[in-house]
């Protein structure tokens, strides 16, 4: 589902935050990504999004090139995905029924629909209770928890969620990691870049491990141990 | 154990079938959107139609009263007329022939013969005088007094060197000169109409692109969001370009109610002094057409300034 093929990224400035990563993720797979703060996570996954471009190398996802993808393409590319920042990325002037509710607007469903899956997603993070509030208004577990809620409301493809779990205490946590399973259950493949090594280490999924830009282990699926 | 799924369909963010009904809900969506944030900041937004509608007022009020002019103008120029002087020996008889045969002429509306004694009789009628001025002979030429139909500079012309070229006609007296001058001021005047509303296109693209480059810079954050949420670049202009319309139409209104409230207070003047003259006054008004095509141009002026200033400051609003 996802391959990357001798990666690297240098940002503007020179700093390299890959260098020259491979791997490949099975479709219906679920994956841990890990490595210390900087050691280019989030940086691998925007390269999934086709926020970044790889420096060099190739990043295919479901059998496409990104690099041959046109603006119009990345737009319908991304709304296979389902995608959790780091940093939320919520519409603060809307409310968090607005802000779960816009990959559906976007791709034009039904109103009615809309509301059904806007309320299924929030009940599935516990916020049903909250739909009608501002992000301002929220907890930061709390908003990450909306973020959540946006990225599985269109059922996607792929899930991609960075540091998910950053803002949430340990049950939470565990809700969050199981939703992701459930989703994974049918047929969903999970990207989930943590440095939670405790989370990690409870759930028995493969890891793939990041350090200073280098994939340190498990790069390909087939020796990548246990998962389940 | 990971569940296997089927390979998905590889093209389908390439080719997404069209879903008409969503896409409506869209633009009806933003239409509706865009329309509620001006309601909710009237001040900020009122600025921007406002200075659209002085912009468009400026050259639809000249237009209009050249309008009111041109109408005149014709009028006006039914009043002028050629006064052929015939030579002495011309005989009354042909004199009135030719009168005749000037009527039927395509280019002359209609004609009148003023005898020798005709003319005497009106001078001394004009001038009052006693019978005491006793003249052996009578120095007034018969002349035959033409009036033109409307028609072209360049025709009018035609028309005059083909009557002075006429071998009874021994001088022509023309009353046109000044409806040359007046119309050469009218093209003048309309090319500068033109010229004007040219100009203050140019600024309603402006003004309007300025207010759509500040909303951007305002949501970027919020754009830079949908973006990664997989919304294409037509998806996030349609807001702006909706909030672009409705600027267009507002000053296209506001301009007109404007116009309309100037028109009503100038027309009750103008007729009152008009009518002094014994004139009609003409009507100030923008008709269907012309107010339609305010609207429109408009409009379409704004929504330009909108895609101008989205087709410059959009690209910044890519995710990173
Ligand atoms: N936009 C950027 N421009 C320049 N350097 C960046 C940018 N984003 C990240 N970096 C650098 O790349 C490295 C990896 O960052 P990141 O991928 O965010 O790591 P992680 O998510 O694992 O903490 C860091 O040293 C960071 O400073
Ligand atoms: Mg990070």
């Amino acid at each position: 589902m996802i391959h990357f093929d001798q990666v690297s990224k240098r940002y503007d400035g020179g700093f390299e935050a890959l260098s020259s990563v491979s791997f490949h993720i099975e479709p219906g797979e679920f994956v841990f990504l890990t490595g210390h703060s900087g050691a280019g996570k989030s940086t691998l996954l925007k390269l999934v999004t086709a926020t970044e471009k790889p420096s060099s190398g190739q990043v295919r996802v479901d059998g496409q090139q990104l690099k041959s993808l046109n603006r119009r393409e990345i737009a319908f590319y991304r709304r296979k995905l389902g995608i959790v920042h780091q940093d939320h990325q919520l519409l603060m002037n809307h409310s968090v029924y607005d802000n779960v509710a816009q990959p559906l607007f976007i791709s034009g469903e039904h109103p009615g629909d809309v509301k059904r899956r806007v309320h299924a997603a929030l009940d599935k993070v516990g916020l049903l209770n909250k739909e009608k509030f501002r992000p301002i208004q929220l907890s930061g577990g709390e908003q990450q928890r909306v973020g959540i809620a946006r990225a599985v409301v269109k059922k996607p493809d792929v899930i991609l969620a960075d540091e998910p779990t950053g803002n949430l205490d340990p049950a939470l946590s565990r809700d969050i990691m199981n939703l992701f399973a459930q989703f994974n259950d049918i047929g969903t493949t999970v990207l989930i870049a943590s440095h939670d090594l405790g989370l990690i280490a409870r759930l028995n999924y493969r890891v793939l491990s990041l350090k200073q830009g280098q994939m340190i282990s498990s790069p390909f699926g087939t020796n990548g141990g246990t998962y389940g | 154990m990971a569940k296997k799924r089927p390979a998905s369909n590889r093209r389908r963010n390439r080719a997404p079938t069209f879903d008409a009904k969503g896409w409506a809900r869209h633009h009806w969506l933003c239409c509706k959107d865009s329309a509620l944030s001006l309601l909710k900041s009237p001040i900020s937004s009122a600025l921007t139609w406002l200075v659209i509608a002085i912009a468009l007022l400026l050259p639809t009020l000249f237009y209009i009263s050249l309008q009111a002019l041109n109408s005149q103008a014709d009028t006006w120029q039914e009043g002028g007329q050629i006064t052929l002087y015939l030579t002495f020996d011309t005989e009354e008889s042909s004199g009135r022939q030719l009168a005749q045969e000037l009527t039927a002429r395509a280019e002359i509306l209609r004609t009148e013969y003023i005898s020798q004694e005709q003319a005497w009789a009106s001078f001394n009628q004009t001038l009052s005088l006693e019978s005491n001025l006793e003249l052996a002979e009578n120095p007034l030429p018969a002349s035959i007094v033409a009036i033109p139909v409307q028609q072209s500079q360049a025709d009018l012309e035609a028309l005059l060197l083909m009557l002075r070229d006429l071998p009874e006609v021994n001088d022509i007296q023309i009353d046109l000169a000044w409806i040359d001058r007046l119309n050469r001021l009218l093209d003048l005047a309309r090319s500068m109409v033109l010229l004007l509303s040219l100009i203050l296109s140019v600024a309603v693209l402006l003004i309007v692109g300025n207010t759509i480059r500040l909303s951007i810079e305002s949501r970027k954050a919020e754009v830079q969001i949908i973006k990664l949420l997989g919304a294409t670049d037509a998806y996030v202009r349609r807001p702006f370009l909706y909030l672009g319309l409705w600027f267009g139409l507002l000053g296209g209104i506001a301009a007109w109610v404007m116009l309309t409230a100037i028109s009503v207070s100038f027309q009750q003047r103008l007729d009152g002094f008009l009518g002094t003259y014994g004139l009609d006054a003409p009507a100030i008004w923008l008709n269907a057409t012309e107010l339609s095509l305010l609207l429109l141009t408009s409009v379409i002026v704004s929504l330009a300034g909108a895609r101008i200033a989205l087709w410059r400051h959009l690209k910044d609003t890519d995710p990173s």
